[in-house]
Parts: structure tokens; sequence; C-alpha cells
């Protein structure tokens, strides 16, 4: 009964979450100084189009209307909720128009899937794994060696490394493409291996820096652990260091670093901005970066919609399943 | 949103960045070969494929090419290579030419709202369809009907109707006077809304809705295949080649495919162009092009040697003023602040003195140059203030070329009469004594180094000016902040993306910024550029406009744009009103027009030869606009 009760409550709150989110994603673009109607007359008007003012207040007129911008913000908001409420359609994007959002997110999240989630648990996997023994064994060589390899690569800026993996691989070593570009019909086996060759560059770049954060996060958890008594009990115990590293160490340092990671899975709906710009990848992160600039409510409240429900849904999990994770839990 | 990055002259993290990454880009490569390369990614023979950079990146909608939809990228090939438009442009003569119409509109009564068109024959469809006045009207009629079409609405204001005659003629009656029928349905810059349509194809179709792709095309290319995620796009040659326009006006086309391609930012674009991956690239800064020249041999820009820039683009740039927002709603302040510009320094710091200078509203291209800006400077040179001093310096040029001799540059001409075409006709005199005098007798004063406004307060500047884009006009923020700056004003620059940009000058959310408004054109018929100007279209602060956005109102000037309003394009009377427009904004000042827009776009002649440049001046280099596909034509594959 106290766990149903303690289900409901989380359930509420997780509800109440992606409510205030939504209603936030849909009001602050359109307090910010960005109209998309002036944005996509610009545009217009940048191609030379010659069109004198009646065209132009005619256009204006069209476009605002075409765009759903009429009535005033509480009227705009009451369709917003309708309409996402009842059908999850997000409209047209106003940068793209008439493409639907809906469209445009479909067609990126599985690039951006695909790239964030291999690199962000190869990065996980690698970096517990080699910030573990570097905590255990803080002295040895490969230890050290270790460690200044993630300290050295963690501050480089994200920007430079992915531009200096570009020139060495795409330029000097014509080994990887310089930027994503796919051939072969949907899903045939040419264009599988085209998409895995193009990915390749793009996920080393963000393994690099992740893989150095998460050394450094579990080698510290794991050098305090080493010193807690019961560490120090086992060993005199006479246990091995790998069973008490697989028993007792292992499963206290992993437990944020479990969390951080399905915050990380969650934020992946934000696609990654930076290395989708670098490699024109084309994941949900160019599509927030096109939305932010052209004042694109419609895509940016899809776009940010998702990642709002993906980030608390992954927290609403992670509270679901701790208890089974963590006896200490479960008591209390 | 992404407002307000940095202040007081410095520059972004982005530029920081960037010039950290240029610098990286060069060092890296030096000695690295270019490589050879016999097919290209997408499977075609390289030397048979004319690679251009795409100018907007990457395409997130790929799968759509209708050129109605209001949010659907043309410039991936389409409007370049497979469309036509009723009249398109020639760069070199600043004439507005006959593309699918055969020749340019007969006026059928004397108020210019009635006339014959003829059209181009034995035209056909890439699907061996042919061309008529039947798809012209129904173009037409399409437009006018469909209200999902969010250009209908600016059609109909001012196109009544489109009559079929015969097969290849038709009648426009328009809903207004309109002297000027070839600039509202053809391109004078880049292209046209109006895009001629195969009824055959579109008839059956919503075309609110309609994705139009694969498109049926009407110019020498036809669509071949594309990147799903629409990083690139092929376009082959038509075996019917000889019945499209560009096979009537120029002949046949040398490439058998062009391939519009996206490599994204700056470096990896010229990375691409270094590994002979690109043949033409879109503007780039002055840094990246002389990484690239040290990188590839074989890699030229539009001069040789300095200023190694275009310097024809039809955009001038300069200083905008809100003139409903005081200060800036008096000349006498705005004259000041364009005298304590010193021009030789801010075009130096904008891209090493690489620009044109101009005095006038008038962009100064090479045909306007002969137009406007050398037969103006007798008056430029008399013309004074009310207090009768003369701000005309006609000697700027000169100075700044033995000021870039003197720093180390070549190749600048020494005639005086080369260095003016080159550089400028003049610009005003850097005098901060007079921009003193008139402040204070406006009741500026002076505490400390510091200007105050009339009310006592301290004067403070921010210039608006773009974030990641038009880097010419971001950079000339920074450099007129440190020019005002040294002068004693405090001036900020606030950099924004497009949006907020655009968003604040249409608004008039703003009171001093890095824009180039209506300045754009490239004929010597000034209407476009100036009609803006007109006080009719001035709108209270918060009001959209995209006419007028300094909200000027000046009645003498109006009253020329009035005159200028019933002459036709070919009346001689033109150049003489235009001039006068051109006094009236020199006397007024509401915007200090600086520069003409220096367009750094190098061309690879590893595979391609006889682009045009400044000693083959045939078209200008520009790569982007409807009138790309008569250049293409005239690109010949390098002798082997």
């Amino acid at each position: 009964m106290r766990l149903l009760s303690q289900i409901a409550t989380r359930l509420i709150s997780y509800f109440l979450v992606i409510a205030f989110g939504l209603t936030t994603i849909f009001f602050v673009p359109r307090f910010a100084p960005n109209d998309p109607v002036e944005a996509m007359l610009a545009k217009v008007s940048s191609t030379g189009s010659f069109m004198d003012a009646a065209q132009s207040d005619a256009l204006r007129a069209s476009l605002t209307d075409a765009f759903g911008l009429q009535g005033s913000l509480l009227e705009q908001y009451g369709r917003f909720v309708k309409r996402v409420l009842l059908t999850g359609d997000f409209g047209p994007s106003l940068a793209m128009y008439p493409t639907p959002v809906s469209e445009l997110i479909g067609r990126a999240l599985p690039w951006t899937f695909g790239l964030l989630l291999s690199s962000t648990l190869i990065a996980w996997v690698l970096g517990n794994f080699v910030g573990l023994l570097a905590g255990w064994r803080p002295n040895k060589a490969s230890s050290r060696i270790m460690e200044a390899v993630a300290i050295t690569i963690y501050p480089i800026p994200y920007y430079i490394l992915a531009l200096v993996l570009s020139i060495l691989f795409s330029y000097i070593w014509t080994v990887f493409p310089l930027t994503t570009s796919v051939h072969g019909a949907p899903w045939s086996w040419a264009f599988v291996k085209s998409v895995v060759w193009n990915s390749i560059l793009p996920a080393a770049s963000i393994v690099i820096v992740v893989f150095g954060w998460w050394v450094i996060s579990v080698k510290a958890q794991t050098t305090a652990l080493a010193e807690e008594e019961f560490i120090r009990y086992a060993r005199l115990k006479g246990l091995s260091d790998r069973r008490i590293i697989t028993r007792y160490i292992l499963p206290n340092a992993i437990l944020p670093q479990i969390t951080f990671l399905a915050l990380q899975i969650g934020l992946m709906f934000n696609g990654s901005i930076v290395t989708e710009i670098l490699f024109e990848y084309p994941g949900l992160g160019h599509l927030i970066y096109t939305a932010v600039i052209q004042g694109d409510y419609n895509l940016l409240m899809g776009t940010i919609s998702l990642s709002i429900v993906a980030v608390a849904t992954a927290t609403m999990i992670i509270d679901l399943i701790y208890p089974l994770l963590d006896p200490r839990i479960r008591a209390r | 949103m992404s407002e307000t990055r940095n202040r007081s002259g410095i520059r972004s993290g982005g530029i920081a960045v960037f010039g950290a990454a240029a610098l990286m880009v060069g060092s890296m490569l030096a000695g690295v070969p270019a490589l050879a390369q016999e097919m290209t990614d997408v499977g075609t023979p390289r030397d048979q494929t004319l690679i251009v950079d795409m100018l907007n990146a990457r395409v997130a909608n790929p799968n759509t090419m209708n050129p109605y939809q209001q949010g659907v990228t043309i410039n991936q090939g389409l409007h370049q290579m497979a469309e036509a438009l009723m009249w398109d442009i020639d760069t070199a003569s600043g004439k507005q030419i006959p593309d699918l119409a055969a020749d340019m509109p007969e006026a059928l009564n004397s108020d210019y709202t009635k006339f014959k068109v003829k059209l181009r024959q034995g035209l056909t469809w890439s699907d061996g369809k042919p061309f008529t006045a039947d798809d012209v009207v129904f173009t037409a009629d399409m437009i006018a009907k469909t209200s999902g079409i969010a250009y209908s609405a600016a059609f109909n204001n001012a196109i009544k109707k489109f009559t079929k005659v015969d097969d290849y003629t038709v009648e426009i009656e328009t809903t207004k006077p309109t002297p000027r029928l070839p600039i509202v349905l053809g391109s004078l810059i880049y292209g046209n809304p109006f895009h001629v349509v195969p009824k055959h194809v579109w008839e059956k179709v919503d075309p609110a809705t309609f994705s139009n792709f694969p498109p049926v095309t009407i110019s020498a290319y036809k669509y071949k295949s594309s990147d799903p995620n629409g990083s690139w796009f092929l376009w082959e040659k038509r075996e019917d080649w000889k019945n499209s326009d560009v096979g009537q006006i120029v002949g046949e086309p040398k490439a058998q495919y062009v391939l519009f391609r996206s490599y994204g930012t700056e470096e990896k674009r010229v990375l691409a162009m270094a590994q002979n991956n690109m043949d033409i690239l879109t503007d780039i800064s002055p840094e990246s092009l002389d990484i690239l020249r040290k990188q590839n041999p074989n890699v030229h820009a539009w001069y040789d040697g300095f200023p190694y820039a275009n310097l024809d683009d039809p955009c001038e740039r300069g200083i905008h003023f809100n003139t409903s927002k005081a200060p800036y709603d008096k000349a006498e302040t705005r004259w000041a602040l364009a005298l304590a510009i010193n021009l030789q320094q801010a075009s130096i710091a904008t891209f090493s003195g690489m620009l044109r200078a101009s005095p006038l509203g008038m962009p100064p291209t090479s045909v306007l140059m002969k137009t406007y800006h050398k037969p103006m400077v007798p008056w430029l040179t008399d013309f004074a203030l009310s207090d009768g001093y003369k701000p005309f310096d006609p000697d700027y040029a000169v100075k700044l070329a033995d000021q870039l001799r003197s720093e180390g540059a070549t190749d600048i001409p020494t005639d005086p009469d080369k260095v003016r075409d080159l550089l400028g006709v003049g610009w005003w005199k850097f005098d901060p004594d007079e921009a003193s005098k008139l402040l204070t007798a406006q009741g500026f004063k002076k505490d400390g180094d510091k200007w105050q406004t009339p009310d006592g307060k301290p004067w403070t500047i921010t210039i608006n000016a773009p974030a990641d884009f038009e880097v010419q006009s971001q950079r000339l923020a920074f450099a007129v902040a440190n020019e005002w700056n040294a002068f004693g004003i405090e001036t900020n620059v606030q950099q924004m993306q497009d949006g907020p940009f655009f968003t604040a000058e249409n608004t008039g959310n703003y009171e001093v910024g890095s824009y180039w408004g209506s300045s754009c054109g490239i004929v010597p018929d000034p209407f476009v550029r100036m009609e803006g100007w007109h006080k009719d279209y001035v709108r209270p602060n918060g009001t959209a406009t995209s006419s007028n956005q300094g909200r000027y109102s000046n009645d003498e000037l109006s009253a020329l744009i009035d005159k200028l309003r019933t002459v036709p394009s070919e009346d001689p009377q033109v150049v003489e009103i235009g001039t006068d427009i051109l006094k009236e904004l020199v006397k007024g000042l509401p915007s200090i027009e600086m520069f003409g827009t220096s367009k750094f776009v190098p061309v690879n002649e590893t595979y391609w030869t006889n682009y045009p440049s400044a000693t083959n001046y045939y078209e200008g280099p520009w790569w982007w606009w409807s009138n790309f596909k008569f250049i293409a034509a005239k690109i010949e594959p390098k002798a082997k």
C-alpha cells in the first residue's frame, strides 16, 4: 500500500513537471525579441525579391495566419494545449514551413539516438572500468598514465578536439569522410555500412571527451571507498582484488554513475549541437539550433518537449528502480 | 535568446575559437599535398562533375522542392540549375535579360497597367512536354487562387490577371501602374518568387502541399539523386539541353553533372576545397582564403592579387539609424558620427583594407560607379554642411593605398585613378574637431574624455550586429565601435542571430545597427533601393515594416521617389532622378553608408576552368543566384 502511494505521488510529480516544462517552452520563446514572421520576411528580402510595402504587409499577414500566430498569447496557448494533448501534433515548422515538426523530428531522432546512445554507453563502460582500476591502485604506473590521459583530454575544448580529429583522419589520412554523407537505398547493407562509417569520427570525438569525465569521477569515488573500513576488513579477510572490486567497490561506486547515465540518456534528446554542426550530422541538435536562431516556435516546442519528457521519464524510472539496486533504500 | 554575447569591441568566443581553429588548420596542413580523385563520393566521374558549395548548408527538408512553400530551400540547385524565371539578370552589364520571356515586356497603355509578353519558343520541360503560354497563365492563376500559398497575397496585390493570347504570347494586367514589370516578375539580384511551373503536373495536385519531388525542370539540368539527409543534391545535364533556356542563350553546358554539396562549417568547406572535393565556394573570410591559397595552388580568388575579393556585390554596408529616436533624429548628430570615423582604420580593421568605399546610398559596383559615384564627385566635393564645412575627401583611396603599401601590401595600383576605381571615389573626412563642433552646437557636452547627451546623461551607443552571419557587417560594427569609443562615445556591439536581428530592425527596436536595409541593387535604375525610403512607409516603433526601417521622413526625398515611380527603367530621366535622390540622402544622412560588400569566393581550377574573374568578367561570382546556370554553362573542363 505504501509502495503504491509512493508510485502514485511520483507519477503525479512526473506529470506536473512535464506540464510545467511544456508551458514554459510555450511562453519563453514568445517573450524573446524574435518574431518568426519577421525572420521569414527578412529571408525573402535577402533574396532580393522586390515587394513594395503593400505586398510585404500582405505577405506578413498571410504568414502570421499560416504560422498560427494570430490572437492573444492565451488563445494561442489554448490552441497549443488542445492540439498537443489531443493529437500530439506540434504543427508545421515555421522556418521550414510547411514541413511538419513531427516529420523533422522523426527523421533526426534515429541519428541522434544512434550516435549518442552508442557513444555514451561506450564512454561510460570504458570510463568506469579505467576509473575503477585507476582508483583501486592509484600508485601503479598504468593507473597514473590512464589518469593523466583522462585529465589531459577532458579540458580540451570539444570543438578544437573534434576539428583536430577531422584534420587528422579526414584530411591528412583520408580514412573517414569530412562530414556526414550517406549513400545507398534506405536500410540496404550499403546504407547501414555508410551510416556506421560516417558515424565513427563524431562518435569517437564524443567518447574521447566524455570518457575523461567518467574516469575522473569514478576514480575519486573508488579511492575514497578503498579507505573505508569495510574494504580494509575485506582485505584483511584475504579476499582477492578482483572480488573486492566487483563485490564491494563496484556496487557502491556505480550507483551515482547509473543515475548520471540515466540523465545523460534523457539529455540525448537535446542532441549534441556542436558535434552535429561540425560533422554536418543530421540530428536533433541541428534542428534545435535552427529553431532557436530562426524563432521557430513550433520546432523548438517539439524538440524541447521531447527532451523534457525524456529527462522526466528517465529520472522517474531511476527513482522507481533504485530500491531494486540499493537495499538501503528498500529498507527505509 | 542568443543576444548580447559581448560588449565594447570584445570579439565573441566564437570568433576567438574560429581564429584559433583557422590558425590550427593553417599550421597543421602545411605541406600536405592535395589529393587527386577520379570519382566523386556520389559515384560520378570527377572530371565530369562540377561541385558547388551549398549556400545555406544542409537542407533539413530535402524531399520537398515546392518553391511556393515559404520555408522550402531552393538553392540546393533547383533555382540555379533547373528552373528559369521570366526575366533574369546579366550582372556584368547590370541589365535584366529575357529568360522564359523572349523579350522585355511591351506596355499596351500609357499608365503601365497592361503588357504584352512574348515567350521563348522551342523550350520543353524535362519530361518532354512543350513549354507554352498555358504554363505561364496556369502558374499565375494558381498563385492567385491558392490562399495556402503565402506569396498569393503579395502577388494579388500587384497582379490583376494573366491572359493567353496565343501559345507563345501572354497579356499581363497589373493592379496599379507598374512601369517596371520585369522587377516584379523577374530577378534583379538572386531570384524572384514567380516560378513558372508545368501545368500538366501541377494541375493535378494541391499546390500548397505538393512536394514537387523529384521536380520536372525547364532549364538545362534535371534532378538525378540526393542525400536523404540533405547534404548533397546531384543534377544531370538533360539529353535535350537544346530545348532549354540555357541551350538557346549560351549553348551546351560542359559539365555532365553539377553537384551541390554542403560541408557545413567554414573550416570543413576550406578543407574540402583544399582536397579538390569542391570547385566553387560561396563566400569565406579573407583569413580562410589565405590558408586555402597556400594549401592548393589551383585555388583562385576574383583577383589574383590585392584585394582578392570581388567588390561588385549588390549590397553595401554601413551604419543605419532609427531616425525616429533621439539623438539620432537630427542630421547634424548623424553627420558628427560620420566625421568621427576614420574610414581607413575601419577598412583595415574589417577586411585588411580590401573594401571599396561608398559615400552614397548606392553600392559601388563597377556599373554603378560609372553611373553615379564618379559623375557625382564634383557635387560631393562642393557639398557643404549647414555651417559651410565641406566634408568630402576625394583622396581617401589614395591615402589608404599609401598606408597599405607602407604596411607591406603588394599589387596595389599606383595610378590615383586606378586606385579610386579599386577603393572608391572618396569618403567623408576624419575630422574629430568638426564632429565635436557639430555635437556642441546640438547641446552635447564633454565630461572629461566622454560625451554626454544634451540632457546631461552619459552618451552610450549600442550597435546591433549580425552574430554568426554577414561577417563584414559584423566586423564593421566592431570597427565603428572602436572609432566612436576613441572619440569619446561609449559604444557597445550587440551581436544577434538573424531572427532577433531582423525583428529588431523591422519593428524599430534599435537605435543604431550594422544593417544594410534596402541598399542592395545592381541595375542603374535606383527604384528598388530608393522606394523604401518613402515617408509613407514610416511606421511607429513597435509596428513591423519591411520598408524604411530607419523611419526616416523627408518630404523632398519622398517627392523625388514619387517622380521616380512614374518613369520606366530604361528612361534616361531615371539616372537624373536617382542622382537627386542620392544628394538628398547625403544631406540628411539617415544612414552612414561605408563600403560595398567584398566577397571572397574562391574557385578551384584543378578540374574546371573559365570561371568568371576580374580579368574574365563575363558575370559576377554569384553562384547562389538564379543566373548561375548561365555561368555554369561557360565553365569548361581543364585540358588534361
